[in-house]
């Protein structure tokens, strides 16, 4: 797998902004992706040094399209603990 | 705050305030605690989001935008406060610069009147004077309208009134067809053609007449200009006006005793309408000149508030609820008409200015015993009379009839100075006009 196809996009939400504090950022990852590879896209692409990579499967979640029972897909989630001093700003939407 | 404030004319006042960078730094984050309870962001529960998280979605203009639609009256106050400003409305505000933050502000202040010395203008009212020729244009009036019309048995004059049947043709084409109509002829009635009348002169009771006329060149309908007009007429009675004897009968159906006192009222009236003319083409000269010798300085706002309330007026008047309404009616745009009623309403604006100024000057001041009386006055011949007093105890129903009083009696008060006669009772002419 290419290293470009490992990193989909940053997750901003309240539970990542919380966990800036402690110097970890926290991305949506290609399911296939292993931390070994997670640590050297994100460190190729922000230049940045990574200290550890903790990775979770988030479960699709099953929903009810009329009568028939509905699983959205399962994804990958990594949260990045960079060295301190390190920083990523993420130029998503506006 | 930095506040530099510049003189300008017509009465206004242009304030430069600059806000300093912690006032705008407090009133953004105002802002942004305003707008995210509000604003939902995925992934962010309502009013958790991070204010660099909210300004990225936002963009920051709406987040200053927010800020600043508190801090400019906020600014605006604070600096009328710190100058001791007296705005009379609303100012214009145009912001110059955002970063940082500077505004300008055009505050109307209170008009200044100037009265100049309107004690030594001095006018007359036109002298009254009634001429024989009008006195008997009137009666000649009364006679006109309690003419009867007589049947005669005698062939057509001018002047009569007839009875008639009219059929024409124009080329073939048919004009008119009327059955009985009743007609005065007249040397000058121009229908259905010119000279038509005089081609009835002499015509005998249910004698058929058959004549052409040429229909002149600036007709109304176009296609028949200039064209023939074959006319057969055919009239069944003959009428003649025959006007009332000038005795002392005629003076009694006009509710007078004899002719002497029928004459007598009618100078009288005749009088008395001159000079309540002659008097207001007084009081209009008074106020003219008091302007002409008095500076008036006033902001455009109030031309503009006279100009709508002008225009609303007029709707009224033509019987529009709305003045957009009327502005189709007349098909012009609304800037159009309000160019057109400017110069009306400059005049009003500094007429009532200086009017106003005068009534200062000169202290007239109405009493509430006063208002009372005209309220009564107007209720007099009203119908719904509970209705009505009920609309007329409203405060500001009340305040409008003492302002019109108190103009009414500076205007005399004027007149008076004006004239030369100063020590007469104000409120003795007033209440027989009011």
């Amino acid at each position: 797998m290419h290293l470009y196809e490992v990193l989909r996009r940053p997750l901003i939400t309240e539970k990542a902004t919380l966990l800036k504090e402690g110097n970890k950022y926290v991305f949506e990852v290609a399911k296939e992706a292993t931390k070994p590879q997670i640590k050297e896209a994100v460190e190729k692409a922000f230049k940045v040094e990574v200290v550890k990579v903790n990775i979770i499967t988030v479960s699709g979640k099953t929903k009810r399209m009329g009568r028939r029972e509905v699983t959205s897909p399962s994804w990958k989630k990594a949260i990045v603990t960079l060295e301190p001093e390190n920083k990523i700003t993420f130029f998503e939407g506006v | 705050m930095k506040v530099t404030r510049e003189k300008l004319e017509n009465c206004q006042v242009s304030l430069n305030i600059e806000a300093e960078a912690r006032e705008l730094e407090k009133a953004l984050d105002e802002a942004y605690h305003r707008l995210v309870s509000k604003v939902s962001i995925p992934g962010f529960r309502k009013g958790k989001t991070p204010r660099a998280i909210l300004e990225q979605h936002l963009g920051k203009s709406t987040l200053l935008e927010e800020a600043l639609e508190r801090l400019i009256p906020q600014l605006y106050k604070q600096a009328i406060e710190s100058e001791k400003i007296e705005p009379i409305a609303q100012p214009q505000i145009e912001v110059t610069q955002n970063e940082p933050l500077v505004f300008k502000a055009i505050v109307p202040l209170k008009p200044t009147v100037k009265l100049g010395d309107y004690h030594s203008i001095k006018l007359k009212a036109e002298p009254v004077e009634i001429g024989e020729g009008e006195i008997g244009a009137a009666i000649e009036q009364l006679r006109q309208q309690q003419a009867v019309l007589l049947p005669v048995d005698r062939p057509v004059q001018l002047g009569d009134f007839v009875t008639l049947s009219i059929e024409a043709t124009i080329e073939g084409k048919p004009f008119l067809n009327h059955k009985d109509l009743l007609y005065q002829v007249d040397s000058n009635s121009t229908f259905p053609l010119p000279e038509f009348a005089q081609k009835l002169e002499g015509v005998k009771k249910n004698e058929e007449r058959i004549f052409s006329l040429k229909v002149p060149a600036d007709y109304s309908i176009k296609e028949f200009c200039g064209q023939e007009c074959l006319f057969k007429t055919t009239i069944s009675e003959i009428k003649e006006k025959q006007l009332p004897q000038l005795d002392d009968e005629f003076a009694q159906s006009c509710n007078y005793a004899n002719l002497t006192q029928l004459r007598e009222g009618i100078t009288a009236d005749l009088r008395a309408k001159a000079e309540q003319r002659s008097h207001l083409e007084l009081r209009q000269k008074a106020i003219d000149a008091v302007v002409k010798v008095s500076e008036v300085d006033y902001p455009p706002i109030l031309e503009d508030r006279e100009i709508d309330s002008l225009l609303e007026d007029m709707a009224r008047r033509f019987g529009y609820r709305e003045v957009e309404d009327y502005l189709k009616r007349v098909s012009k745009t609304e800037e159009e008409l309000r160019e057109e009623l400017r110069p009306v309403a400059k005049k009003r604006v500094i007429n009532s200015l200086t009017l106003d100024k005068v009534a200062e000057e000169e202290k007239v001041e109405i009493t509430s015993p006063e208002v009372d009386n005209k309220v009564e006055e107007i209720l007099g011949d009203a119908k719904d009379k509970e209705k009505m007093r009920r609309f007329l105890a409203l405060p500001q129903v009340r305040e409008s009839i003492e302002q019109s009083l108190r103009s009414q009696k500076t205007m005399e008060r004027l007149v008076q100075i004006i004239s030369g006669n100063e020590k007469e009772e104000t409120g003795s002419r007033l209440s027989g006009e009011a």
